[in-house]
């Protein structure tokens, strides 16, 4: 993978992948039960009303044909802000002679409100939910992980390695439930669950959903980081490291974490790919107006646009944190850079 | 190594065999042994003077649920229907991860039979994109009504691709062993080596994979019933009564207590089995 011509036939695949994941939704989702335009004009809707609409929507088109269309809208070029034609359309990337690259995903059947603008907003907040939960999870992963590694064998090392046993065994939405009682019922330190009005509003609303997505990976990455450390520690040249005089600190520092920050960085990597679309769960349970709790409301509702576009960014953003896992790692991996050709 | 040894020998495939045999027992002779019946309310002796339901006690040794109904009872046959929908679940995704996972593994980099190594993984590489989440509840809002059926065809259908991947990488390190080349040449039919000579060499990853699974289902079953699109009511499973027992856990803490314990324990216990199986059976990786 370190040709252009590999990087590219990388980004390639990623491409067919996703329209893939849009191809097979579509045929899914149109095959829900219910009628879109009965969800769009109400239950009371006249039958002209209905023919109307279902005519706006090209619900009377066959499925081949709404597929064409449904393509042909999905990314397009654009020109200029304002255009009628254009209003549902999220906008990318200004490309030369004014032409913009747009995304349409046709408009909501529950909210009749463009999918792209919704998914444009909530995407932030999810994105930024999966960052703190990231976080927590390194930071506990990595301490618990590392204390485990050094204490092999103890006492302390099987409570550790019992108590990710356990982090990993408990559904998410029982920690989920758990926290709220403890910090939001019974000390009454953070909200319930919500969003939050200000800056500092969302930061003490996104504590314990953050905690509870960090305590689920946590218990993983405290195994990874232990079963890497142990391998890596018990090499020739962390050996040599410490036989040349360099501390047991610094030899579990500097040879060992390090030579851990690959595997790490992959699986982090990974886990914000996956829940960059939103933790449909946790979200929820903490009313975090995110993409997963969008996307859940959406197939609640049979709302197939705003699953649609759920599932695009969702497939999207796995398939990107992959690719870019495979073309950057390398760089990471104190062996494969210096080794030229591998 | 027999068995036998091995769960002498390894701490956590021991205490991961004792919970799961537990669990089952529990779940399977259960339900024949309480006193009371599992759908039977009994608001007259299950009520309390406020009108709650009455906490554990000698009669009720776990309490009883909103409906009046005896917990014990409940707790138990939903345990056979959470491990019902786990074990066939992983079973059905094992076979067919299993069969994709070998016969891509087997053809993978040869010149036309490639082909469907390249078709097969490109398929899993799509449905390992897609969040697992929204595709099997958008399969659930498909059928209407969510029944055993539906559920175990569901997860069975959709959870095979992890198991593929790590069945074809195994299947790739011992296709060109010695024997299965010597095989290949002297004639035998391909089906009866993919067959005799690669399965048994994949089994012990497709044993691993299908165990951990198990807690795997369990618990989207579990998220399933919260996210409201689970096997509907009364069937109780473990995940249905967590849900119904969230709202109430400050009054009644025991009916969020019993069905969280009996999915963290069962869970836990086919983890254990599972990481333990996998450290017996391959001890270098």
């Amino acid at each position: 993978m370190n040709s252009f011509a590999g990087i590219f036939r990388r980004v390639l695949s990623a491409l067919v992948v996703v329209f893939s994941v849009a191809s097979v939704s579509f045929f899914l989702l149109a095959t829900l039960p219910g009628d879109p335009a009965r969800m769009v004009a109400g239950p009371q809707a006249r039958p002209e009303d209905l023919a109307r609409i279902r005519k706006e929507l090209q619900l009377d088109k066959p499925l081949v044909a709404r597929y064409g269309l449904f393509v042909k809208k999905l990314v397009h070029l654009g020109k200029g802000a304002g255009v009628a034609a254009h209003q549902d359309c999220g906008r990318a990337s200004p490309l030369p002679g004014g032409y913009e690259l747009h995304f349409n995903l046709g408009k909501s059947y529950q909210h009749n409100t463009p999918v792209a603008k919704e998914i444009a907003t909530r995407f932030p907040r999810s994105v930024g939910l999966a960052v703190a939960g990231i976080f927590v999870q390194l930071l506990i992963g990595i301490v618990l992980g590392s204390i485990a590694a050094a204490k092999k064998g103890t006492n302390v090392d099987r409570f550790i390695t019992s108590l990710s046993s356990l982090g990993v065994s408990a559904p998410t939405f029982l920690t989920a439930v758990l926290l709220q009682y403890l910090f939001a019922h019974r000390l009454r330190w953070l909200p319930l669950d919500g969003f939050g009005d200000t800056m500092f509003a969302h930061a003490r609303a996104i504590i314990l959903p953050a905690l509870t997505l960090g305590l689920y990976g946590a218990a993983y990455f405290a195994r990874l980081v232990r079963d890497e450390m142990i391998t890596l520690l018990s090499q020739d040249f962390v050996r040599t490291a410490r036989a040349k005089g360099a501390s047991r600190l610094r030899a579990f520092v500097v040879h060992g974490l390090r030579g851990a920050l690959l595997p790490l960085a992959t699986a982090a990597g990974l886990e914000l790919g996956a829940l960059a679309s939103g933790a449909a769960v946790t979200e929820s349970i903490f009313r975090w107006p995110g993409l997963g709790h969008l996307g859940v409301d959406a197939v609640l509702n049979r709302d197939g646009p705003m699953v649609m576009g759920v599932v695009l960014v969702a497939a999207s953003s796995v398939v990107v944190a992959t690719a870019a896992i495979d073309i950057f790692g390398k760089w990471l991996h104190p062996f494969a850079r210096e080794t030229p050709g591998n | 190594m027999s068995f036998r040894a091995a769960l002498r020998k390894h701490r956590s495939l021991r205490w991961g065999f004792i919970l799961v045999i537990l669990v089952v027992v529990f779940s399977v002779v259960g339900p024949w042994l309480t006193p009371h019946d599992a759908f039977m309310s009994n608001p007259e002796r299950a009520m309390t003077r406020e009108f709650l339901p009455v906490g554990p006690s000698r009669e009720y040794p776990l309490g009883a649920d909103r409906l009046f109904r005896d917990m014990l009872a409940r707790l138990a046959l939903g345990g056979r229907l959470s491990l019902l929908i786990g074990v066939v679940a992983s079973a059905i995704a094992a076979t067919l991860g299993g069969l994709v996972g070998v016969v891509s593994g087997y053809f993978a980099g040869k010149k036309w039979t490639g082909l469907v190594d390249s078709g097969l993984m490109r398929l899993v590489d799509v449905g390992l994109s897609f969040p697992f989440l929204l595709l099997v509840m958008a399969i659930g809002a498909m059928l209407e009504r969510t029944t055993v059926t539906s559920l175990l065809v569901t997860l069975g259908f959709t959870g095979w691709l992890g198991t593929a991947r790590v069945v074809r990488a195994k299947t790739l390190t011992v296709r060109d062993l010695d024997y299965i080349v010597a095989a290949r040449a002297l004639g035998q039919r391909r089906i009866l080596i993919l067959w005799k000579h690669i399965l048994p060499n994949v089994a012990g990853p497709l044993l691993v994979s299908a165990t951990l699974s198990i807690g795997q289902m369990i618990l989207t079953e579990s998220v399933l019933s919260y996210l409201g699109v689970g096997i509907s009511p009364p069937a109780p499973t473990w995940g249905a009564m967590l849900y119904e027992g969230q709202d109430s856990y400050t009054l009644a803490p025991w009916l969020l207590a019993c069905p969280a314990m009996a999915i963290v324990s069962t869970v836990l216990g086919f983890n254990l089995v599972g990481e333990g199986l996998r450290d017996v059976l391959d001890p270098r990786g």
